[in-house]
């Protein structure tokens, strides 16, 4: 290794070198007047709707409702799944009865279910967090139940002989033996239920992000739409690493 | 020295009375254990010694109630053993120290599930881990360890809930021989120091002769008591032991009872494979 080492390592170079290429063509595009007005809007512009989407109260109060349904979809539908994973994993019978159908299900697209959870739960929030559930449901279940699983069977040995009760066993074996996978399934859970909840939002709905961007695009205001993505992108990332963090700092310490 | 009395088995803390194991296999029914019987005596050392398949990891599974078995008693201070007993301490074969737990919370694991308060557990936990050579080790975790570190880890959180019986299945067997060695040494100081009553399940017959009071020879499936042997060499012991010529003895007299087992066990290997590839082709 050379004593001094670049500031900006090689690939830091290149990403920024394809961000500000991208942006330079976006602006060129713009002002190039071959596509229609607006559908390619300046950076000024998206910059200025960005400015004046994030100064008022309103987006906020739309965010808020829309990481309410995903917070509410990931603990429901995340709470049953793990309970779901956990007794599958834990029992071969049922596994066997079951666990194929999770795997036929866990791939379709949830938002066919939509017409039937708005017929249930209405256009409010309710639909959004039931399909947000559904979606997160069985990313959750599979992790749960193939990490339940591979549970090194000598530390339930060890629980054993040492008389812990069911609940110990759980919460002190099983729950921590299963956490990378777990983590793992959350983390799909979490990705899932944003896109079936931002999905559901912008197919029928009243408040929310995706309500508010399917609003910007019907009176085809791009530049407030673009900032939204913007943001959306920023808070998904975002929430994704907190979630990776989680299972980041617990592997130094080891699977 | 007297000698021993028709109620020597009132004395014995743990007594295997006639036990029985059998499995149902596909190939018919297999006996494991055949009829053993046998006491622990307080604070004494017992190792039980056995070729692969005699059925000595079954006993201790039996022994430390985490499979049920045929025919017999199984019991510690008068009480019956069906299910695992709060006066036995296993320690296992595999790695089983707990990885998300640091040395401390993986000793202090039995103290927490009978819900001694935290302060406490942790003062208890340390003292174990200082006793098995692991001060300066509390907070780190499994993966940071050694093998040898992490069975040490797994010793020390089976003392701490204060077995009247520490009841180990090859504990050393994934180690390597210097390792192995040492370790013993540690255990064997340790059990010295606690007159900490033990049965070792082991096929390492210089393990068994450096540590034990008695040693019991297990026969090839089915699992028979072939003999017990008295090791009757000095305490306190060490390794350096294994160079004196009575410690020679034991062993080539153990290996002479093993000898015949031990290929008894392999030939019904041999056989057993060839009778299969036989009908496979």
């Amino acid at each position: 290794m050379p004593a001094s080492a670049p500031v900006l390592s090689p690939v830091t170079v290149l990403r920024l070198v394809i961000i500000l290429t991208v942006l330079a063509v976006w602006e060129f595009l713009s002002h190039s007047g071959w596509l229609y007005r607006d559908v390619v809007p300046s950076l000024l512009a998206i910059g200025r709707a960005m400015f004046d989407l994030l100064a008022h109260g309103e987006y906020y109060f739309n965010l808020a409702v829309t990481a309410g349904e995903v917070g509410a979809a990931l603990a429901i539908g995340g709470g049953l799944g793990l309970v779901v994973g956990i007794v599958l994993g834990a029992n071969r019978f049922l596994s066997k009865a079951f666990e194929s159908y999770l795997y036929y299900l866990g791939p379709t697209p949830k938002i066919i279910f939509f017409p039937i959870m708005i017929m249930w739960f209405g256009v409010g929030p309710g639909s959004k967090i039931a399909l947000g559930t559904l979606s997160c449901f069985f990313p959750v279940a599979l992790s749960a139940a193939a990490g339940m699983r591979q549970i090194d069977k000598v530390l339930i040995r060890v629980g054993n002989s040492f008389r812990a009760s069911t609940a110990q066993m759980v919460f002190k074996i099983y729950l921590p033996a299963m956490r990378h996978p777990i983590i793992n399934g959350v983390r799909l859970g979490l990705g899932v239920a944003l896109i079936g909840t931002l999905l559901a939002e912008t197919k029928l709905s009243n408040k929310g992000i995706g309500f508010l961007i399917i609003q910007a695009y019907s009176i085809f205001d791009m530049p407030r739409m673009y900032a939204m993505l913007i943001v959306l992108f920023v808070l998904s990332i975002g929430a994704n690493s907190v979630v990776g963090r989680l299972g980041g700092l617990d592997s130094i310490k080891r699977s | 020295m007297t000698a021993p009395s028709p109620n020597a088995a009132n004395a014995d803390i743990l007594v295997v009375d006639d036990v029985v194991v059998r499995f149902e296999t596909q190939e018919g029914p297999v006996t494991a254990v055949d009829h053993v019987s046998f006491g622990v005596r307080q604070g004494e050392f017992l190792s039980v010694i056995g070729p692969s398949g005699c059925g000595k990891s079954t006993l201790f599974n039996v022994i430390g109630g985490l499979i049920g078995h045929t025919s017999g008693v199984v019991s510690v201070g008068g009480e019956t053993i069906d299910s695992p007993h709060k006066s036995i301490g296993m320690v296992f074969q595999e790695e089983s120290t707990f990885p998300w737990r640091s040395v401390t919370d993986n000793v202090a694991f039995p103290l927490e599930l009978i819900g001694m308060p935290k302060a406490q557990r942790i003062e208890r936990a340390r003292h174990f881990i200082a006793l098995v050579g692991l001060d300066g080790f509390e907070n780190r975790y499994p993966n940071e360890l050694s093998g040898g570190m992490r069975q040490r880890v797994s010793l020390a959180r089976t003392l701490a809930s204060e077995p009247k019986i520490l009841l180990m299945d090859e504990p050393f067997a994934a180690l390597d021989e210097q390792t192995r060695l040492l370790l013993g040494d540690k255990v064997l100081q340790i059990q010295q120091q606690l007159k900490q009553t033990t049965l070792l399940i082991t096929h390492n017959i210089t393990e068994a002769v450096q540590m034990s009071d008695r040693i019991l020879v297990m026969t090839y499936r089915p699992g028979k008591v072939k003999r017990i042997v008295d090791i009757d060499l000095p305490r306190p012991r060490t390794s350096e032991i294994v160079g004196s010529e009575a410690f020679g003895r034991y062993v080539a007299q153990i290996w002479a009872d093993l000898r015949e087992e031990a290929s008894r066990g392999m030939r019904d290997e041999e056989e057993h494979t060839l009778h299969h590839t036989g009908g496979a082709s």
